[in-house]
């Protein structure tokens, strides 16, 4: 018996080497430069381009910047090394010190933190960096605005600490122009991304700041103008992005819905609001009603309120003076003038807040209609600016613009994993309801890349964005 | 070294599985279908008919009991169209079994029998930290067919037979992470664990011989849903950051997953007494399943219910096999089949990564004895090369799972010992 049986045995014993050989390969995705070079990429623009986020720019937010990403993935098609101005891991990882997420209150509102150990912070007043003084690829400021770019003493002790930290001392009045200009002689590549901050100041401050106003559609021309000559001067390649409309940010759209549920439950017909930044009385054009109604939420209405305003509008209805307080101590007055402040604009604090013309709902939390078309009208303009002075030089253009305004409607759903424009649970903005997470910045970088691989026949591959970090919970 | 040990050493070098067959059926019934291309309907080969067409089963000419086991081992290639590396499976492999009893008078016209058999299954284990982790890192899906048969000859040439189909045991397990992290960057995973209830089908067949050289068989075997009870069905979470319990309360789940009815047309030929051809055309109803719902006691990720888009389409199999008898003790099998995907383009999932199959097979049986004897199949099954893109998900609303491509090759070798009387 059992001649067959033993070989039937060995054939299934072969069976099983056989599956091991069995093991299907996929072949990997070609990767190719096409007609760009990256031997040696820079990165010229704001704080988005730093990394910053959180409220802060910090050894994380750096080493996931989307100049960062961009340069891993050039480096699969030859691209160079691509060196940051990074905060050192050692003990001043945590750089500006960035706001971090402790929890949420009874509301289920976020509580968050300032963290404020290991900062890089060599002097607090003037507030100064720890300095960089090696070579680097990513020119990234944060506050810088482009119409910045060519004054001296930005990069002095005087002027921006993160330009400060990264200009030579031996030439401390170089101008950000300046430095492009020397960075651009040996760059082969650039992504530039400047002229946020032109718009975006004016819109965070609620359009009520005397002194960050709304760069104008000419000077923006023109210096965008200079630095797209310079840095194509030597022929380098590169990618122009746009302005996103900051109106989608959760910077605005988080504490308005809220209010607009709750003045509705109570039955509150609208509120009574600051406009622009003009002193005077209650007949002066600086009061203006609006109807709740008017609040922006998903199902319609033009008023934003700002992330600032979360710990005041609970205050709405009684007699208050703590959110002037706040906007006073904010402009960084001395603490005397606070009464002759109130009078400029006479404030009754005896007043119901937010409800009658005597204390209205400050300015600085309210980004109103009016001042909504402001920001647009600019951010158009900026952008027709750059989309026909990138097209002129041939260059890839990146819609920051269209690409925000589809993320704010339909969400960035990649991976199987749902991500959107929310606060907190969006997990595409950080905390400062402003600058993406490092996921966001991800999604942004491979954003880049489809418009270089289009631009330039390259095709290099994008990233995973869910391997990069949404926001953190406690 | 005995068989054991061989698939033991054997199995340590293989790696994963997956379903069989097209969706997550598994056709692996019995062990000289398996060698012919999984052709039975037209045929009355042995007791495995009770399974293939019971309407066959009382042409059957030995009774007997009879048990098979097969080793299904899946590699698996993926690379997500927003990612890096190819990802490969996890080691598993799992074994679907059968078991057949078949009594009746040595010249009557009854037959009766009980069968157990895996209609249904599947079992994957995806590479850690793959691409696709928030749809699923892990999927056992298990089913064991309990089903009294009785057949009856009508006449020499026509045959009638029925079985109730009872699901016997049901399981499911369902991992996937959870995109929410800590400040350490643990990312937070959930596990739906849940048992089936008892549920009654039936299966129906017609087998007619019309001439020693030809016969037609045509079965039915009803759909069964497969219903976990809340009660049935635990969530564990795990790695939920704290200031987001309120978001993850979920404890347990209901979910009724639908176990497809199939209708198949055989055609059986013998051109002589030594050969035998089968052809089947499998028709399997997989519209029926057109969502996987969830609904929760509590909440997951701030949703009580969890929905995802299937939309499967019914779909046809094709199988032809045949065996010639070589001796009196010795039989050798060989088949092919055509295996056409239930799943649409851009609906693909990581449970079910499924794609049109073609499978090559073949068999042998050894009689030792006249009542007690062997068999053996092999069955190498070659999933296509199947793709889909971010855009296609987002076109079909299906962005549940992971846009890329996916090549699946299976094998199974199978076993089977057969007692006739």
């Amino acid at each position: 018996m059992n001649t067959l049986f033993p070989k039937s045995a060995v054939a299934l014993g072969v069976l099983g080497v056989a599956l091991a050989s069995c093991q299907p390969d996929l072949d990997a995705p070609s990767t190719s430069r096409g007609s760009a070079d990256f031997t040696r990429y820079i990165s010229v623009g704001n704080s988005l381009t730093a990394g910053y986020g959180d409220n802060g720019l910090y050894l994380e937010g750096q080493q996931n910047s989307y100049p960062n990403i961009l340069a891993q993935q050039f480096k699969t098609v030859g691209g160079g090394d691509f060196t940051q101005p990074l905060f050192d891991q050692a003990n001043q990882q945590n750089g500006s010190g960035y706001l971090k997420l402790t929890g949420f209150d009874a509301a289920g509102s976020p509580v968050t933190t300032t963290e404020t150990s290991n900062r890089a912070i060599r002097q607090a007043t003037p507030l100064l960096f720890t300095r960089y003084d090696s070579p680097i690829n990513n020119l990234g400021v944060p506050g810088i605005r482009l119409s910045d770019i060519q004054t001296p003493g930005y990069g002095s002790q005087l002027g921006n600490p993160y330009f400060e930290r990264i200009t030579p001392v031996a030439s401390a009045l170089q101008t950000y122009f300046q430095r492009v200009k020397a960075e651009a002689a040996t760059a082969t590549f650039f992504t530039t991304w400047l002229g946020n901050n032109d718009v975006l100041g004016y819109a965070t401050a609620g359009g009520a700041s005397t002194t960050t106003t709304i760069t104008r559609p000419d000077t923006f021309a023109l210096k965008s103008n200079r630095i797209i000559n310079v840095l194509t001067a030597n022929g380098a390649k590169g990618l122009v992005a746009t302005i996103p409309d900051v109106t989608n940010i959760p910077f605005f759209t988080t504490v308005g819905p809220l209010l607009k549920a709750t003045l509705q439950a109570k039955s509150v017909p609208g509120l009574v609001i600051q406009t622009g930044a003009n002193p005077g009385g209650v007949t002066s054009g600086n009061r203006k009603q609006i109807a709740t109604s008017d609040i922006r939420d998903a199902v319609g209405g033009r008023q934003l309120f700002t992330l600032t305003a979360s710990p005041f509008v609970g205050l709405i209805g009684t007699p208050t003076g703590r959110p002037w307080r706040f906007v006073y101590a904010q402009s960084g007055q001395p603490a005397a003038g606070f009464r002759t402040f109130l009078t400029a604009y006479a404030i009754d604090t005896t007043q119901a807040f937010g409800v009658s013309l005597g204390n209205p709902f400050p300015s600085a939390f309210v980004l109103d209609d009016a001042e909504q078309t402001q920001v647009s009208t600019a951010t158009n303009a900026y952008n027709a600016t750059l989309r026909s002075q990138a097209t002129a030089k041939n260059l890839a253009i990146f819609d920051a613009n269209a690409f925000f305004t589809s993320l704010a409607a339909n969400g960035f759903a990649i991976n199987a994993v749902a991500n959107t424009t929310s606060f907190i649970s969006g997990n595409l903005f950080s905390l400062d309801g402003v600058h993406p997470t490092p996921r966001g910045y991800a999604i942004l970088a491979n954003e880049m890349i489809s418009a270089i691989n289009a631009k330039y026949g390259a095709s290099i591959q994008p990233v995973n964005p869910n391997s990069y970090r949404g926001v953190s919970f406690p | 070294m005995n068989v054991k040990h061989l698939l033991l050493a054997s199995g340590a070098l293989l790696t994963s599985t997956a379903a069989s067959a097209g969706g997550f059926q598994v056709t692996l019934a019995g062990q000289k279908n398996n060698g012919m291309g999984g052709v039975g309907v037209g045929l009355s080969l042995d007791q495995a008919a009770m399974f293939y067409n019971p309407g066959a089963l009382a042409m059957v000419r030995e009774r007997g009991v009879q048990v098979g086991v097969n080793a299904t081992m899946a590699r698996s290639a993926f690379r997500a169209e927003y990612g890096g590396s190819q990802r490969e499976l996890r080691n598993s492999t799992v074994t679907p079994f059968n078991l057949y009893a078949g009594i009746g008078p040595s010249e009557g016209k009854f037959r009766a029998g009980i069968a157990v058999y895996t209609p249904f299954g599947s079992k994957l284990q995806y590479a850690t930290g793959w691409e696709g982790r928030y749809s699923l890192t892990d999927i056992t899906l298990e089913s064991i067919f309990v089903q009294p048969t009785v057949s009856y000859a009508i006449t020499e040439g026509v045959s009638i037979g029925a079985g109730l189909v009872v699901l016997a045991y049901g399981s499911v397990n369902l991992q996937r992470d959870v995109p929410v992290q800590d400040a350490q960057g643990n990312i937070g995973h959930v596990e739906l664990d849940g048992k089936a209830q008892n549920k009654l089908g039936y299966n129906i067949g017609l087998y007619l011989k019309p001439s020693e050289v030809l016969s037609i068989g045509l079965s039915y075997r009803s759909r069964i849903n497969a219903h976990v009870k809340s009660n049935k069905g635990d969530v564990k979470l795990s790695n939920i950051p704290a200031s987001l319990a309120s978001r993850f309360t979920a404890t347990n789940f209901d979910v009724t997953l639908p176990l497809p009815g199939t209708a198949t047309l055989g055609v059986g030929v013998r051109p002589n007494d030594k050969l035998t051809l089968g052809l089947d055309v499998n028709f399997t109803e997989w519209h029926k399943y057109q969502q996987l719902n969830f609904t929760f006691d509590g909440v997951v990720g701030g949703n009580n219910t969890s929905n995802s888009r299937r939309e499967y389409k019914d779909a046809f199999t094709f199988r032809l096999g045949g065996q010639y008898q070589v001796s009196d003790a010795f039989t050798v099998r060989a088949g092919g089949s055509y295996d056409l995907s239930p799943v649409k383009e851009g609906y693909v999932t990581p449970e079910t990564p499924d794609a049109d199959r073609v499978g090559a097979t073949l068999g042998a049986s050894y009689k030792f004895s006249e009542h007690f004897g062997v068999d053996i199949s092999a069955q190498f099954i070659d999933l296509k090369k199947r793709s889909q893109t971010q855009q296609e998900l987002i076109a079909n609303n299906t962005t549940d799972r992971v846009a890329g491509t996916y090549k699946t090759r299976i094998v199974i070798p199978g076993i089977g010992l057969n007692y006739t009387f």
